[in-house]
């Protein structure tokens, strides 16, 4: 199979296999489930087989044989990456879902959009224009609102429409920048406008829009407060939309855009780390007051994507290539700590932590996880979090961003401390509800988060040599030593 | 792969491994865990005794932008290796007698062994953040070894956890500004003067991991704590060995290798402070203690206090005193700990009130707590005396007030551990200690061994320090002056010394014969007007820096909320009002009526025109 066939393949089995499961649904619930798990796993595997010749430094392009110049989908290794993080952790939670949704009812629907929500993200990675970029994206936030609202009470349905309209929102706004971008340089093409930039660099409005956009994709202050109230998702969904599609796919878009296809004025290099320094601290300092567990761990997410801002905006090829670890280590930490949440929840039916305690001795395994991507989270080594952490300071540091790097010390500070708050209430003390993690399923899914996790950082010369050839093609250098 | 660099990574992964499999034995086992525990540290010994006095440097790639994994063994880190070698195998055999009968020994092993292979790596890396890695990778295993305590230990195990982190991420960006500087991540290529607001920066946030790893003042707090909470042998081989160890290694590292401090620099005059004040305050705390385990670990951060004024003198007495008095203290401290330890197996308390005239039925145990009370007490001719009178040089050259405060906190430490000697094993047999026997062979070889070596590295003083002088390496030239081994230079410092030695018992006596016994010795001071109501501040943790840090933080979270609940109510507020009141507002133009109708159609005409002739 051509490269182009597998890129073709990794981002349409998902897309259009998804609308195939409410039917295999309907005559057998299993075969249903193993379905949506492999259309992910195909998109995973297909991800690693374009690897090799990515990783050699080639890059994949499918176009229109009638519009030669405009390209359709493209991979060079940050999609490539961020695919194989995005489908490695969708992959691990559809899995976990097979337990958790089982007790619900509307289940061919939850695997129709999950695997939609996936395979629309490949095709926001891998798309190589606009237009395609943007139409992914609003298929995302469709699948994020039916996602988020999947319970119907209420409150689901509300908040729900709260993601949606502040999503779309920035959407149409970044919709417009687009506009003024083919207006400026005739085209929708990557290349072509990047091409063109470079003698004319994108005009502040339209970089403004497109980053209005961005923040409120990826939940980052002022724009972040759809996030924590999202949590009345189904935790899988929670895990899905903080660890490997939607918050990410903000922090995707600014990498590609804003990092390696837009010339932008220098003052952006100051202006993101300020606002994303801005939501670390915000959203850190809500997770130490909130009592709700995954509602904390949602603010994390919006602190942690600070930290990914910060070294994606440094435009130096430590801190990008700290922000691309950082996404990595992140969704995999993330992705554990929501389903560890999930099994606590699931399982003692509730979610103020003041009322929970002591469940290390009846979900030891949960709680050891929650510990070890939490470990993560803050940076601890030998946990892969830690490298992410170091590469995005020192990228700030090396910009000469000294204050911008004791800001997000102090955001690193209360991460620490949030978490341990957290770990403390849920997990330790006196047994208050004795409930028991009753799937091996789940179990399972976030011991293998929290090895993983591990595993990244000891190991962590693999994922560090994937993201130093992404930097190269993004940033057009030479991988430094 | 080279031969040598295998060696190197055997020092991690033998110790790694081993944890690993202690850890995959969960069932009661009679000795395995014990034995793989055994036979790891003593692997790690014979490798270390096979390189220590090499010198070694390899490379392999890893993480890119200069994130190689370089390791290296030279003079100090061989030594340092070797001591955390012996230290480990002590421990280890200690902890086979100690922690029998107790449960969850896979986990004691397992954070044990990963404690003593991180701190293997962090004393080999070259590259600052291979060092930062396992530096900072031992607080896993330091959140476990408390937690794993008795109940309640979890809250211990936090505080530390938040205390020693933050600190380390202090580190971490002080290694991000010193990369930057330096050009460089490998500690041996880097060469920095402290002369611009970035170097400063980075030396302070460098220093403050280095001082937390030691327990110094004002990073302190959890190491009472946990000198209750956690298992004993993790306070014999933590606070009072491998970490005083590694930040102090890594503090002379900063200031003489990575950044040449002058002492005339005010960083210099920091250090010293720093030093001197938690000298005075920690061993302020440790004489009113009426807890064995609890004493100690006041000393074990008041002692460091002497290694930071000791390097921060930045003149070479001073810093050879330092590095040497860190030796020195991992040595008595650990044998203290030990005994304490031994304490509490055989009586079955720590708290000095129930305890008392065990000299007669652990005899090896007393002898072995003296040698190690007089060496921290700076007595002749054990260890600690030699290497105090080096810091006591080193401080009086540059000012006599340093000096002084060295010299007080001496005084307070001999009233401390003639307070607590006399309490503990003269005093009178308490009535449920009549049958208590002498610790068991594996427990007291390691405290004969340890206090063995007070006495080999006070009068054979010269055999530590034929390791410790070159590290002064650019004060080399002043250095070469000074005759550090032998007997103290200047006698006048001596006699001090033992003036205020003598005061100590004399004080002793005084207040024991006042209250009748030895555990009231120091009440005289504790119960002083205005003394008295500090100590009770104090004991309330008035003056807990981690209290004051958790106030701030939960201001810091306070406004944050406050900011994030303003932001949410202008989604779920002031958006909804707007859009309900424009709705509102357009629903009125649509009444139903023809008239009104006909009035906006009409008014569009009218607009539309003057927008055309207009």
């Amino acid at each position: 199979m051509s490269h182009e066939a597998v890129l073709l393949v990794l981002v349409f089995c998902p897309v259009l296999g998804a609308f195939a499961l409410p039917l295999l649904g309907a005559a057998s619930e299993k075969l249903r489930n193993v379905a949506a798990l492999l259309m992910v796993v195909v998109s995973f595997v297909c991800s690693l087989a374009l690897l090799g010749p990515v990783g050699r430094g080639q890059t994949v392009t499918v176009t229109f044989s009638f519009a030669p110049g405009f390209g359709l989908f493209h991979a060079d290794m940050l999609a490539v990456f961020m695919a194989m993080v995005s489908t490695l952790v969708g992959s691990i939670i559809v899995f976990y879902s097979w337990d958790y949704i089982s007790h619900y009812k509307e289940r061919n629907e939850y695997y129709l959009m999950v695997v939609l929500f996936l395979g629309s993200m490949m095709g926001l990675v891998f798309a190589r224009n606009l237009i395609f970029l943007y139409l992914f994206w609003e298929i995302t936030a469709l699948a994020c609102w039916r996602l988020i609202g999947f319970f119907r009470d209420r409150t689901a349905v509300v908040r729900a429409d709260k993601a949606f309209l502040v999503t779309v929102f920035g959407a149409l706004m970044m919709l417009i920048g687009f506009i003024l971008i083919y207006n400026q340089t005739g085209s929708f093409d990557y290349g072509v406008i990047k091409e063109r930039l470079k003698v004319d660099p994108l005009p502040n409005v339209a970089a403004i829009l497109i980053l209005f956009g961005i923040l409120s994709k990826s939940a980052t202050l002022p724009l972040h407060t759809w996030l924590p109230d999202a949590g009345v998702a189904p935790s899988p969904v929670t895990a899905l939309l903080h660890a490997a599609v939607l918050v990410k796919i903000g922090v995707y878009v600014f990498a590609r855009l804003f990092v390696a296809t837009f010339t932008v004025d220098p003052v952006w290099h100051q202006a993101v780390p300020i606002i994303a320094g801005a939501s670390a601290i915000v959203a850190a300092g809500a997770a130490l007051i909130e009592t709700d567990i995954k509602r904390i761990i949602a603010y994390s997410t919006i602190s942690q994507i600070g930290f990914i801002f910060l070294g994606l905006a440094t435009g130096n090829p430590m801190g990008v290539a700290g922000g691309l670890v950082y996404i990595l280590m992140h969704g995999l930490a993330k992705g554990g700590l929501f389903l560890c949440a999930g099994i606590v929840e699931q399982n003692t039916k509730v979610k103020d932590i003041t009322k929970m305690g002591g469940l290390v001795k009846t979900m030891p395994v949960t709680a050891i996880a929650f510990l070890l991507c939490s470990f993560s989270v803050m940076g601890i080594p030998p946990f892969g979090g830690f490298f992410g952490k170091y590469m995005v300071i020192t990228g700030a540091v090396n910009n000469g961003q000294v204050a911008i790097a004791l800001t997000f010390l102090v955001g690193a500070f209360l991460t620490i401390i949030y978490l341990m708050r957290l770990f403390n209430l849920v997990f330790l003390g006196d047994l208050k509800i004795d409930a028991r993690e009753k799937s091996p399923a789940m179990v399972a899914s976030v011991a293998a988060l929290a090895a993983l996790s591990l595993v990244a950082g000891i190991f962590f010369s693999y994922p560090s040599s994937l993201a130093q050839t992404a930097v190269a093609q993004m940033l057009g250098t030479g991988v430094p030593r | 792969m080279s031969g040598d660099f295998l060696t190197m990574l055997l020092l991690v992964l033998v110790p790694v491994v081993a944890g690993v499999v202690c850890l995959a034995l969960r069932k009661e086992t009679l000795w395995i865990k014990e034995a793989v525990a055994v036979v790891a540290v003593i692997a790690d010994l014979a490798i270390t005794l096979s390189i220590y006095n090499k010198d070694l440097m390899e490379t392999a790639k890893w993480g890119g932008f200069g994130l190689d994994f370089s390791l290296r063994v030279y003079g100090l880190s061989g030594f340092m290796l070797l001591v955390t070698a012996v230290m480990a195998a002590l421990i280890a055999v200690y902890s086979t007698a100690f922690m029998r009968g107790r449960g969850r020994l896979n986990l004691f092993y397992f954070y044990f062994l990963v404690t003593v292979a991180f701190t293997n790596g962090a004393l080999l890396a070259d590259n600052l953040v291979v060092m930062l890695f396992f530096w900072e990778g031992l607080l896993a295993a330091l959140f476990g070894f408390i937690a794993m305590g008795g109940r309640g230990a979890y809250k211990t195990a936090i505080k530390s956890f938040i205390i020693v982190g933050v600190a380390d991420l202090c580190m971490m960006v002080g290694i991000g500004i010193t990369g930057l500087l330096a050009g460089s991540l490998r500690m041996s290529e880097i060469s920095l003067q402290v002369n611009s607001l970035g170097a400063a920066a980075a030396f302070i946030l460098l220093m403050i991991g280095a001082i937390s790893k030691g327990g110094s003042m004002p990073f302190h707090s959890w190491i009472p704590d946990a000198a209750v909470d956690a298992p004993l042998p993790f306070m014999a081989i933590g606070p009072a060995a491998l970490e005083k160890l590694l930040g102090i290694y890594f503090l002379a590292r900063v200031s003489l290798d990575l950044y040449k401090l002058d002492h005339g620099h005010w960083l210099s005059y920091l250090m010293m402070i720093v030093g001197a004040v938690g000298i005075l305050l920690a061993v302020l705390m440790a004489l009113v203690q009426k807890d064995y385990k609890k004493l100690l670990s006041f000393h074990a951060i008041s002692q460091v206090g002497y290694m930071i004024l000791g390097i921060g003198t930045a003149v070479p007495v001073g810093i050879v005193g330092g590095i040497f008095h860190m030796v020195n203290n991992v040595i008595y401290k650990s044998c203290l700990f030990l005994t304490g330890g031994a304490c509490e197996k055989q009586a079955g308390a720590t708290d000095l009130g129930r305890l008392g005239g065990l000299r007669a039925k652990m005899p090896i145990t007393f002898v072995c707590f003296w040698i190690a009370a007089f060496s921290i007490s700076g007595v002749p001719p054990f260890n600690g005396f030699f290497s105090k009178e080096l810091v006591y040089d080193g401080a009086l050259e540059r000012h006599w007030i340093f000096y002084l405060a060295a010299l007080v906190g001496s005084f307070f430490t001999a009233a401390s551990f003639l307070k607590l000697g006399h309490a503990a094993y003269h005093d009178k047999l308490a009535a449920d200690n009549q049958k208590v026997k002498e610790a068991p062979a594996a427990m007291l070889f390691p405290m004969v061994f340890l206090a063995a070596l007070c006495v080999v590295f006070g009068l054979g003083n010269a055999i530590p320090l034929k390791f410790i002088e070159p590290v002064l390496g650019g004060h080399g030239a002043e250095g070469a002056r000074h005759s550090f081994s032998g007997l103290p230079s200047n006698m006048l410092l001596v006699v001090m010394t033992l003036v205020v030695l003598a005061a100590a018992v004399a004080n002793h006596f005084y207040g024991a014969r006042k209250t009748g016994r030895g555990l009231g010795a120091v009440d005289h001071i504790h119960h002083a007007p205005v003394i008295s109501g500090v100590y009770q501040r104090a004991e309330r943790r008035y003056f807990d820096p981690y209290e004051f840090g958790m106030r701030v933080a939960r201001v810091i979270s306070r406004i944050a909320w406050g900011v994030d609940r303003f932001v949410d109510w202008i989604y779920d507020g002031l958006a909804v009002k707007a859009a309900t009141g424009l709705s509102r507002a357009v629903r009125f133009c649509h009444d139903g009526a023809y008239t009104t109708y006909l009035v906006w159609a009409l008014a569009g005409v009218v607009v539309m025109v003057l927008y055309v002739l207009v």
